[in-house]
């Protein structure tokens, strides 16, 4: 545990200054920001007025679900590949492999910090939701937002997406932390997304497949929601987990 | 005491590339050079050294721990530096540093020291996207000493560096091993750069050790040549054979005589006293590199 706690230490300072890092703002507020302009251009005569708490929680849904269908395995493919390109880039495994530290840490510091950086990116997006929100009332009236946020409904349904795309998210940072090559862990991602939005649509596999399973969260009456957290977060560990085997066995020639 | 020792490595790539049954035996205090041409297996022993690679058969023992995968605890004073500096651009050096640091939970003050032995705590601010190979190098020792290591195992550190850049490399190894103590295992296929700071000599050549000495020791298996010019070179032969010696061709009128017991003074006399004149008498010791081409040329000589 001290050793993954130092390797974790480390992984902050690398990150410092890092396109990775500036993403969790950047991917957020263009979700927040999209969607916020599509509303304020929306042709409102055709749209019904709906109470001021309904109208917050339908904006925040949409929000939600426009980040979970297309950012979000975007956004982990994108951080995945940067977070791993660091030490790829300059062949960094051979000096931290060969320090006298477990193999298996510097996986798992850099899946947690991975896991890490998605975390924090729906948390700025769960910040930005309101304070957009808070700028559409603004620009457009019409929308019909009023009074304070539903936070507990944004963090909730943010926090349950999180937890379904957890086996995403240790899937793309193993593809993106086994192979040198950033056109593999982009390719592979990009592909998985495309792939993901065909397949989150079926009624009979979309909570199958790890790319879609956070998308799963985002039905108006969820099927499959206690499946697709067990097996997001369940799955996750246990791919963290023979990552980080496998990492330890792995020859780095 | 030794600070490496082998027995039996092997490790064989697909292709037949890769080392066979090395028995390195570095001792504490050496300044060792790992010879060989490139593609002689240098840098496969070199990962396999830290763990880097698992090897096919045979034993490492690091200051007599032994190093395996369930075994890294022989690392703890081990610092290396394998080709290339592995180096974070968008940091300082001394960010890069504190990367390190945090890994091995080395005392904060460390770095300061390190930076100057190094040399580099002038530049330590500074992105290490702006440094200059050199620097780059030596930031990637300074990485190496962060554990405060008994043993420094460097992968050709000299490769890329300008001539000004390869002295200050090595006055630093110099530095190392006199001034702090460390046993310094550095691999080149320069020649020249190793015969200047090596006390010990590694020859490596198709992945098998064909020697392994003193400095002193790979000297001492070539004996000196005597380079001689004199009026008539073909008599000259002739009577210098017949007194039993063995002569060759050197051109230009030349001859190149393999000294053996009898002293240059003595040929000279020989010569003379025969009414030859000897425009030329030159005792020459054969340079590191002949004796390299030597070791390498025979798989017998192996020690």
């Amino acid at each position: 545990m001290n050793a993954l706690l130092r390797a974790l230490s480390a992984e902050a300072l690398k990150l410092r200054g890092t396109l990775a890092l500036w993403m969790c703002v950047i991917a957020p507020a263009t979700v927040a920001a999209l969607y916020m302009l599509q509303m304020v251009v929306m042709d409102y005569d055709k749209r019904p007025t709906m109470p001021p708490d309904e109208a917050w929680k339908m904006y925040a849904q949409a929000v939600l679900a426009l980040w979970t269908i297309l950012m979000l395995p975007l956004f982990v493919t994108l951080e995945a590949a940067l977070l791993a390109g660091l030490e790829h880039a300059n062949q960094q495994w051979k000096h931290l492999l060969a320090l006298p530290l477990k193999r298996s840490a510097h996986y798992l510091a850099k899946s947690l910090a991975l896991t890490g950086l998605v975390a924090l990116s729906m948390l700025v997006l769960c910040l930005l939701i309101p304070a957009g929100g808070w700028l559409l009332d603004v620009l457009q009236p019409r929308f019909g937002i009023g009074g304070p946020p539903p936070m507990r409904f944004i963090l909730s349904h943010a926090g349950i997406a999180f937890g379904a795309a957890l086996l995403m998210v240790a899937l793309q940072g193993w593809i993106a932390l086994r192979w040198r090559s950033f056109t593999i862990a982009v390719a592979s991602g990009m592909t998985a997304t495309v792939v993901g939005y065909l397949v989150g649509q079926s009624e009979r596999f979309g909570h199958w497949y790890p790319w879609s399973m956070a998308l799963q969260t985002m039905a108006t009456e969820p099927k499959h929601l206690d499946f697709v957290l067990v097996a997001g977060i369940g799955g996750g560990l246990v791919v963290t987990a023979l990552a980080a085997w496998e990492c330890a066995r792995r020859d780095v020639a | 005491m030794l600070a490496i020792q082998t027995h039996g490595l092997t490790r064989h790539y697909p292709g037949g590339h890769g080392v066979d049954e090395l028995e390195l035996a570095v001792p504490a205090g050496a300044v060792y050079g790992f010879l060989g041409p490139n593609g002689a297996g240098k840098t496969t022993t070199i990962r396999l050294l830290l763990g880097l690679l698992r090897a096919d058969r045979g034993s490492i023992r690091l200051h007599d721990l032994p190093l395996d995968r369930g075994h890294r605890g022989a690392l703890a004073r081990v610092g290396a530096l394998v080709e290339s500096p592995s180096l974070y651009p968008h940091l300082s050096g001394r960010q890069n540093l504190e990367v390190t640091r945090r890994l091995l939970a080395a005392p904060p003050s460390r770095i300061d020291e390190v930076l100057d032995i190094t040399g580099m705590a002038g530049a330590a601010a500074r992105k290490v996207r702006d440094y200059s190979l050199g620097m780059r190098q030596r930031l990637a020792i300074a990485l190496a000493l962060l554990n405060q290591p008994r043993l420094l195992v460097l992968d050709e550190p000299g490769n890329g560096l300008d001539p000004a850049g390869i002295l200050d490399m090595r006055r630093l190894l110099r530095t190392l091993a006199t001034d702090h103590g460390i046993t310094v295992f550095v691999s080149s296929h320069q020649l020249g750069e190793i015969e200047q700071v090596a006390s010990h000599v590694g020859v490596l050549h198709a992945g098998r050790l064909r020697f392994q000495g003193t400095m002193a020791e790979l000297r001492a298996r070539s004996r000196p040549r005597l380079h001689l010019r004199c009026d008539d070179p073909m008599r000259a032969r002739l009577l210098l054979a017949a007194a039993g010696e063995q002569v060759d061709h050197a051109g230009d009128d030349g001859l190149a005589v393999a000294l053996q017991s009898r002293p240059e003074s003595e040929l000279n006399r020989l010569l003379v006293e025969a009414g030859l004149a000897v425009s030329h008498l030159v005792r020459e010791q054969a340079s590191l590199e002949s004796l390299f081409f030597d070791v390498t040329g025979h798989a017998g000589v192996a020690a």
